[in-house]
């Protein structure tokens, strides 16, 4: 399911023109976005909790050259399901 | 550090305020969107979110586990995780205070094996002379050890007559016990037979030294041959070392006569000895005679005696430079394996009489010959590539100071924001920062570390200077770069 379809999808259920959805669903993300930037953790209920965790700095060795980089700290976001959606997806058989 | 968690109802509120709809519409819509992400995930699809990220279910198979405290083993069932991957711009967005650094390589090893496999041609010769050098320098030792051995040997030639004196004693008492039933006088004078030949072999040793001069001629003709075959080969080859060489060959010359003559049985040892010396100098002064002669007139100059030392040790410094330099000069020119093994020889023999008269005078250094040789060409290289490179305009442009005048933008600096940040703002790649700098260098002090609140222009620059997908303009902000952050 990709952007649009996520619209579509919400502008169904809620009654609502596709472009107020997609206004709406912009804003959001950006919120969301501009929330995660000040180290702020976002959680939504039933659905998991959105923060940003910084990794450390390391060393990264090459396999084959066996040259060493070191690799800088960063940010990155991490979402964590809530155990309500856990259990939702508990339900869900596995099929590979 | 607890981060600030913002709950639903927030997210709402500012939605809501963001996109000035009501509360209760922005409530709805978020709940909404949750279900229909769930229902995405729920039906097995990815749910993809634009400039946020990609939700999708990652399969975590069973595995065992074992309770802690009691001990038993759990199996914890497979499940669904929903995981999360963000999108590029909000990683970067997220990831800004960092987004200055870059991985740093830590190890130039790859680069210092070029520097050293580069110069390995060129020590290579230098590695060959030493060991020549050290080579020759251990046969010479060798041989001055000789000249002191002999001096040795007759001690321990003199126990071996005690035995043999004693084992000559000891055959007469065991006849004497065998024999004694039949004569006691007759024994009794072979006994003293036998007591004179042992005195007379006694004294044998003491004659021999007199003797030595007489023997020298009679019987070892051959080894002696030899031995002045060597010095006078060694008389060619170096004047100087001649007279050192010639006084430890002479008394070697006695003192393998006068312990080969006695007993028969050590004369093999000094055989030997002969030979050790006889193998080493005469090969390398032939390959010298048919080397080094046929370009100089090397045996013209020294088959005279002359006899003003100092003339001949200038001499033979030049021979021995002019001939070290030929031969590192064919060692270089050439190619086949053959002709290098050749050359190698040249060169060890020429390195024999640097060592030679290195003893005498601090000789010229062969290591400084090659370097001489070898690096006047690379400089020469690089002069001739530095004066092929063009002066483009884009040099110039580098060349000449900045002066900023026009400014496309300005922005008051809050904690966390950076030049490098800025750069990559407006001018599409971080490394452009300098400019940013270098248009407000009064109001910036450390480049690291801004004031908080700081006005900050962002110049207008030159098009060229500033193209991202040329990379010369790189790594001149690069080289800045270094300038400015030391």
């Amino acid at each position: 399911m990709n952007n649009k379809e996520l619209i579509a999808s919400i502008s169904v259920k809620l009654n609502a023109p596709k472009s107020v959805v997609a206004m709406l669903l912009e804003t959001t993300v950006a919120t969301c976005a501009q929330l995660l930037v000040e180290d702020k953790t976002i959680g939504f209920q039933s659905f998991g909790n959105f923060e940003v965790r910084k990794k450390d700095e390391r060393l990264s060795v090459h396999p084959s050259t066996q040259i060493r980089t070191l690799i800088p700290p960063k940010l990155v976001v991490n979402f964590k399901q809530s155990n309500i959606l856990k259990d939702k997806l508990k339900d869900m058989p596995h099929h590979d | 550090m607890i981060k600030e968690k913002i709950s639903s109802q927030e997210i709402i509120d500012l939605v809501a305020s963001k996109a000035s709809v009501s509360k209760r519409a922005a409530e709805e819509f978020l709940k909404v969107m949750i279900a229909s992400i769930e229902e995405g995930l729920l039906a097995g699809e990815t749910v993809k979110i634009k400039s946020f990220g990609t939700f999708k279910l990652q399969w975590n198979e069973p595995r065992k586990s074992v309770n802690i405290q009691t001990k038993e083993e759990i199996l914890i069932n497979g499940y669904y995780k929903v995981a999360f991957v963000p999108d590029a711009t909000l990683k970067e967005q997220v990831n800004e205070p960092f987004a200055h650094l870059e991985p740093v390589e830590l190890d130039t090893d790859p680069s210092k094996n070029d520097l050293i496999e580069n110069t390995d041609p060129v020590s290579d010769p230098l590695r060959i002379f030493n060991e020549q050098a050290f080579e020759i320098k251990n046969l010479i030792s060798e041989i001055q050890a000789l000249s002191k051995k002999p001096s040795t040997e007759i001690h321990e030639v003199e126990p071996i007559r005690d035995i043999y004196k004693e084992e000559i004693k000891q055959i007469p008492e065991n006849e004497v016990e065998e024999d004694e039933t039949d004569s006691g006088s007759g024994i009794k004078d072979e006994k003293k037979d036998l007591e004179n030949v042992i005195e007379e072999t006694e004294t044998q040793p003491e004659i021999s030294e007199e003797e030595v001069t007489e023997i020298l001629k009679s019987i070892p003709e051959d080894k002696i041959d030899v031995v002045e075959s060597e010095v006078e080969s060694i008389k060619e080859s170096k004047r100087d070392a001649e007279l050192t060489l010639k006084e430890e060959e002479q008394p070697k010359i006695h003192d393998i006569v006068s312990t080969a003559e006695p007993i028969s049985t050590p004369a093999d040892q000094p055989k030997e000895e002969s030979s050790v010396i006889k193998e080493p100098t005469p090969e390398n002064n032939a390959s010298l005679l048919t080397s080094e002669l046929p370009s100089t007139p090397y045996l013209d100059n020294i088959k005279p005696p002359v006899r003003n030392k100092k003339l001949k040790l200038v001499l033979l410094i030049l021979l021995l430079v002019i001939g070290s330099g030929t031969g590192l000069f064919i060692y270089f020119a050439s190619t086949g394996d053959n002709s290098v093994e050749n050359i190698t020889r040249n060169i060890s023999v020429s390195e024999m009489i640097n060592t030679i008269s290195g003893w005498i005078t601090p000789a010229p250094k062969p290591a400084q010959k090659p370097v001489k040789v070898v690096i006047p060409k690379d400089t020469a290289d690089y002069e001739s590539t530095e004066q092929i490179q063009p002066v483009d305009s884009l040099q110039l442009l580098f060349d000449n100071p900045r002066v900023y005048t026009e400014f496309i933008a300005s922005e008051r600096i809050h904690a966390g924001n950076r030049l490098t940040i800025m750069s990559k703002r407006y001018f599409k790649n971080k490394e452009f920062w300098v400019y940013i700098y270098e248009a407000n260098k009064d109001k910036i002090t450390n480049p690291d570390n801004i004031a908080v609140g700081t006005f900050i222009r962002i110049p207008k620059i030159d098009p060229r200077l500033i193209d991202t997908s040329n990379p010369r303009c790189l790594i001149k902000a690069k080289e800045l770069h270094d300038i400015y952050i030391k």
